[in-house]
């Protein structure tokens, strides 16, 4: 694991360089009132960032502390919990999804589940009122609240 | 040639204006207090309701520019009181601000920084009154092509001096420039990077951008600081926030200097808050320091760095409000806002939208006076603030977040790229980025790409017009003096950084 984090990095992006300005090179203009067109700029930008990167791959900084394995899994799973939160916001509703993230949430950072449950009630139903009564946004409803848009 | 501040105090001072002042500044504080969200984050999050509640754009501008000095005036708290910094300004803050309050003497050094932060703001608030209109005049002679230069100045100023890292800086704004290409062209309609995605065709929105990178990235942040605790989390007792007049005085010349140096950093485009905020930091120590008492909680220690980095939010309004160049990453943050509302600050807002840039200007004396007055005597009140435990604040976060972005077009798309950018953005957190250029460059990439194809659709293809004026001859040398000059200096200093912010 002695392989600086920031050779990887350089290396990205010189890949991601390459595929932006290789990207650029398809733009079909039909006709064009400018010199400059839509493809130079990009190009441009690819070339700045392909000889940045380079600088990082031959002089890269300190490694960064990256978490443990314990903590990376935490990690994904409040990932996993706010990536469900967006698949299901619309089809259960704000209140029933934002319960549920909220009281995970606050699980994943260490509060009892008796704390969780407080939170997540008060925050869904609150913040719930809030934005739609309070601040006329609307909001997926779920079937159980009446709506107020 | 001060209409416009008058005809600014006739919409600052609207009751819904000043209301908005002194939610602004209220939200401001608490947002800068709290560790982990600080003023960019709290624009981020209020400025897609300040849209949907239809919000003209100057009441708009003064509520979130109220959350950006408020945010300055806040950062301050968790610096004294826990010696962790709650934004990037208020890093220098930790250095004496924490001994102090180690001697229990917490309570007048919230007292001082707060008077520190009202003087520095307030040298700055005058600085912007008399400059700004000067600096649009001078402005209205900029064509394409100086607009390009300066925004290759802007950015090599940036490279320079945010960050400890230029070549990552560098990196940080060429990929925010890559996030703005996305989208249809507007010269041509090519579609660039829209990898045939529809929700692309309009470019990845900005609300989209802000609050992914800097609110769901910090959720993965807080998760990892909740688990190295090395910081004891015991908090001193504040007790009664009371300044004694000498103690005001035995500190004034270091906030004079101090928010004198703090708007002159605020005002270069690129540099905002923390570089300002160790700049005179160094300077004051440099100046005054003479028992070596720096460091272990000396007053003009906490002045300094306190009215310099509450100067340098206000001189950071210059450049972006007269030459639509931000001078920092929240400034980046308010001009995208403000072209939600189909405004491009610039050197014709003076003329043009005066209430905008006049309202604006007025509601920062206002919200200044305002936060002085909340900060004085609540300062107490606000330290609570600070207690919040994560598991609460973490859920908060989130919700706003979705909200925030769910609302913009009731988009379940923009939410997942919301979440993508977010993990980008914890990434390269980890890696030693910066997120401010990204921002900047995100913001300015569209700008300096019409700019310069302008320029040389002016001059059909021949680039030799971006370097025909004096005006961009002298923004091509200054740009290429800063990037050069840190290599001469750390030849003719070793070892000696100069950039360590």
């Amino acid at each position: 694991m002695r392989i600086a984090a920031d050779r990887i990095l350089g290396v990205a992006l010189i890949g991601l360089a390459a595929l932006a300005a290789f990207n650029a090179s398809q733009f079909e203009v039909l006709f064009s009132y400018e010199p400059v067109g839509p493809k130079a700029f990009p190009i441009l930008l690819s070339a700045i960032l392909a000889g940045l990167s380079l600088v990082l791959v031959f002089r890269p900084g300190e490694n960064g502390q990256w978490p443990e394995k314990h903590v990376a899994l935490r990690l994904l799973a409040v990932l996993a919990v706010l990536l469900v939160y967006a698949m299901l916001f619309t089809r259960l509703g704000f209140v029933i999804t934002t319960f549920a993230t909220v009281l995970l949430l606050a699980r994943l950072f260490e509060a009892s589940w008796q704390k969780a449950l407080i939170a997540g009630a008060l925050m869904s139903v609150g913040s719930y009122y809030l934005f739609t009564l309070g601040l006329g946004i609307s909001l997926p409803t779920g079937l159980w609240l009446p709506s107020f848009n | 040639m001060f209409d416009f501040l008058i005809q600014g105090f006739d919409v600052a001072l609207t009751p819904m204006n000043l209301g908005l002042a002194f939610m602004g500044a209220l939200l401001g504080t608490l947002f800068g207090a709290l560790p982990g969200i600080g003023p960019i984050n709290g624009i981020a999050i209020l400025m897609p309701l300040a849209y949907t509640l239809g919000l003209p754009a100057e009441s708009a501008l003064i509520l979130l520019a109220g959350v950006y000095t408020g945010a300055e005036y806040g950062g301050r708290m968790s610096s004294i009181l826990l010696n962790v910094p709650g934004d990037a300004g208020a890093v220098m803050t930790t250095l004496d601000g924490y001994p102090l309050a180690k001697k229990g003497l917490a309570g007048p050094a919230l007292g001082l920084s707060a008077i520190s932060s009202f003087v520095g703001a307030t040298i700055a608030i005058i600085g912007l009154t008399l400059f700004a209109p000067l600096l649009a005049k001078v402005a209205v002679l900029f064509g394409p092509a100086e607009f390009f230069g300066l925004m290759v100045f802007a950015f090599a100023s940036m490279s320079v001096m945010m960050g400890n890292d230029p070549v990552k800086t560098g990196i940080g704004a060429v990929l925010g420039v890559l996030v703005a290409m996305v989208g249809v062209d507007s010269g041509t309609g090519v579609m660039r990077y829209t990898m045939d995605m529809p929700e692309l065709y309009d470019g990845i929105d900005f609300v989209v951008m802000i609050i992914g990178l800097f609110a769901i990235s910090e959720i993965l942040l807080m998760l990892e600081h909740a688990h190295n605790k090395n910081a004891d989390d015991e908090m001193p007792p504040v007790g009664r926030v009371m300044v004694h007049l000498k103690e005001v005085m035995f500190s004034k010349w270091a906030m004079i200097r101090s928010g004198i140096i703090g708007f002159i950093v605020g005002v270069l485009p690129g540099t905002g808050a923390s570089v300002a905020g160790a700049v005179s930091y160094t300077t004051e120590k440099r100046l005054s320091d003479k028992d070596n008492t720096f460091g272990t909680g000396d007053m003009r220690g906490l002045a300094a760095p306190e009215a310099g980095n509450n100067a340098a939010a206000v001189g950071s309004f210059v450049p972006m409000l007269t030459l639509g160049i931000p001078g920092s990453g929240t400034t980046a943050v308010l001009l995208g806002a403000l072209m939600l509302y189909n405004i491009t600050p610039g050197p014709m807002m003076f003329t043009e939208r005066p209430e905008v840039a006049g309202g604006l200007i007025a509601s920062l004396y206002i919200g200044n006076i305002v936060l002085l007055m909340l900060n004085l005597p609540l300062a107490g009140l606000f330290a609570k603030v600070l207690t919040i435990p994560r598991w609460a604040l973490v859920p908060g976060i989130a919700i706003l977040a979705f909200v925030g972005v769910y609302q913009l077009h009731s988009d379940l798309m923009a939410i997942y790229l919301m979440l993508v950018i977010g993990v980008v953005g914890y990434v390269l957190r980890k890696l030693g980025f910066s997120l401010a250029p990204i921002i900047l460059g995100y913001v300015l990439g569209g700008l300096m790409e019409d700019n310069l194809r302008r320029a040389l659709s002016i001059s059909g293809g021949d680039t030799s017009i971006l370097w025909q004026s004096g005006i961009s001859i002298g923004l091509w040398i200054a740009a290429g003096m800063l990037l050069v000059a840190p290599f001469i200096m750390s030849k003719l200093l070793p070892g000696k950084s100069l950039t360590h912010t």
